[in-house]
């Protein structure tokens, strides 16, 4: 593309200086080398990017910086490369041709030792172009890029790019494989291979979230552990439940069964949440002894942690409270029991 | 554990309460299912009265078993409009007709839906899991308590024939 813009450049401004010309066609000619044998050699590339960096002057950038900013206002009308914004960041290079030029070749060099092949094209693509949105499609028009890329570092004269690079290889290397997240405030890291547009990443979200409910049912459902995967944990669940739900039905016919009268009696709740308490307070193997109606000893199903209603146990007298609520409950339960 | 202590002594009050009105509002030769459905049905409604009214699950179960009973002044003082807005939800999907599913986690969800009371309402998949947590930590405090009764129970029953 930029060979048919220097084709026209040479066409339509005759009194152009040949030498800024050749210098160009032979910096393009390289960068064009560079890229054909970017995918094998990287040591290669830096020397060649070293090269151009010796042989870059001053002198050199300053003329092809205003020649091309006598082409771009020759080919004002007709001129939708989309350098647009090359240009005005190179403008804002040529103040700063000397000073930059060998920090960011240690950090190309760092780049390069560190990073993989792949970084460093993708550097050379990020720092074209900022707005670019995700890894994948970069990834598959790298090579269009790459190109577009050398046309428009021919015309930064590589400070541009060595200027965009040295802001993205920091990032490169702290990231690594992971993406610049595109979204204002809900930061998610997109693994590659998977899209970062909006509705993905709310998706994703949405996902992870009930992957996290998962992770707390199965603290709650026994025996969720050994089973992975949504369809078994679901099972799992609904076995749970139906369970649970059978347990009520069992339950609830017994104490109809129990209780004629459908009197679960006030006083007689109470008095066994009493019962619980006096039990979990004190020491038990004693007042088990002491007390022979103790349910204790001969329903192994009850859980003694399970009631604790009361806080308040009265540890003092427990023989003497124990007769009296025993008491209290032989007569609730003889007048429930009438056969 | 402590806060779970607290579940089942929320239920125990609650339940002993709604048995007490339903003792009152039913006469009284009543036989063995009659009694285990309004122990049931008192016990459902306590759970769900127990939880706030917060969850969609315990207005579901409110207003499921307000059809049930005519006379019910305790549900019906609970959660009036909820029942109402309930009621009407249901309809609404009743009509609609049974879209059944083949694949397996869609199948398992409808299930799940069926089996959670007021769970066919709720479309979104997350919330529906958190409604079958907070369901499946209730009704576990549900059955312990009324494991622990009818342990008790059985227990003086023991007793008292031993003694007659």
């Amino acid at each position: 593309m930029l060979e048919g813009l220097v084709s026209q450049e040479s066409l339509s401004l005759n009194s152009m200086d040949m030498s800024v010309l050749e210098r160009l066609k032979w910096v393009q000619q390289q960068q064009q080398q560079v890229v054909s044998q970017s995918s094998n050699n990287s040591p290669e590339l830096l020397h060649q990017i070293l090269q151009f960096h010796g042989s870059n002057n001053d002198e050199l950038l300053q003329g092809s910086f205003s020649q091309f900013q006598m082409i771009r206002s020759g080919f004002g009308p007709n001129y939708n490369m989309g350098y647009g914004p090359q240009h005005e960041a190179m403008d804002g290079c040529i103040s700063r041709t000397s000073s930059c030029q060998m920090e960011p070749v240690d950090t190309m060099e760092g780049l390069l030792k560190n990073g993989t092949e792949e970084d460093r094209p993708i550097s050379l693509k990020n720092k074209r172009k900022q707005e670019v949105k995700t890894r994948e499609e970069e990834k598959t028009e790298k090579k269009i890029k790459v190109e577009a890329d050398t046309e428009s570092s021919m015309k930064g004269k590589s400070n541009m790019r060595n200027r965009e690079a040295s802001s993205e290889t920091s990032k490169e290397t702290l990231k690594g494989v992971s993406e610049i997240p595109k979204l204002d405030y809900i930061h998610v890291r997109a693994r590659r291979g998977q899209a970062t547009d909006r509705h993905s990443l709310a998706e994703r979200a949405r996902r992870e979230k009930i992957s996290k409910k998962m992770k707390y049912l199965q603290d709650i459902v026994p025996g969720c552990n050994k089973v992975t995967g949504k369809a078994g944990m679901l099972d799992e669940i609904i076995n749970y439940v139906q369970c649970l739900q059978r347990q009520v039905e069992f339950l609830s016919m017994k104490l109809a069964v129990l209780n004629p009268e459908l009197e679960l009696a006030v006083e007689d709740v109470s008095v066994k949440q009493a019962y619980f308490t006096n039990v979990v307070g004190s020491s038990k193997h004693s007042i088990m002894v002491d007390v022979p109606l103790f349910p204790l000893d001969q329903q192994g199903s009850l859980d003694l942690s399970a009631i604790n209603p009361n806080q308040t146990t009265s540890i003092e007298a427990p023989s003497a409270s124990w007769e009296s609520q025993s008491q209290s409950l032989y007569n609730t339960s003889s007048l429930g029991f009438q056969y | 554990m402590s806060s779970y202590n607290m579940v089942k002594q929320e239920f125990i009050k609650k339940w002993i309460t709604t048995l007490h009105i339903l003792d009152c509002s039913v006469e009284h030769p009543l036989n063995v299912t009659e009694r285990k459905n309004a122990i049931k049905l008192s016990s459902d409604i306590a759970m769900a009265a127990a939880r706030s009214s917060s969850t969609v699950w315990s207005r579901a179960l409110i207003s499921r078993s307000g059809n049930k009973t005519a006379n019910k002044p305790m549900a019906r003082r609970v959660l009036k409009k909820a029942r109402n807005r309930m009621k009407n939800r249901c309809l609404t999907l009743r009509r609609n007709g049974n879209f059944t599913a083949k694949s397996g986690v869609r199948r398992r969800t409808e299930l799940l839906k069926r089996l959670v009371p007021g769970g066919e309402l709720i479309e979104n998949k997350d919330y529906l899991i958190r409604e079958t947590l907070d369901y499946i930590v209730y009704l576990r405090a549900q059955v312990d308590v009324m494991r622990t009764v009818a342990a008790v129970d059985s227990v003086t029953g023991n007793l008292t024939n031993d003694n007659n």
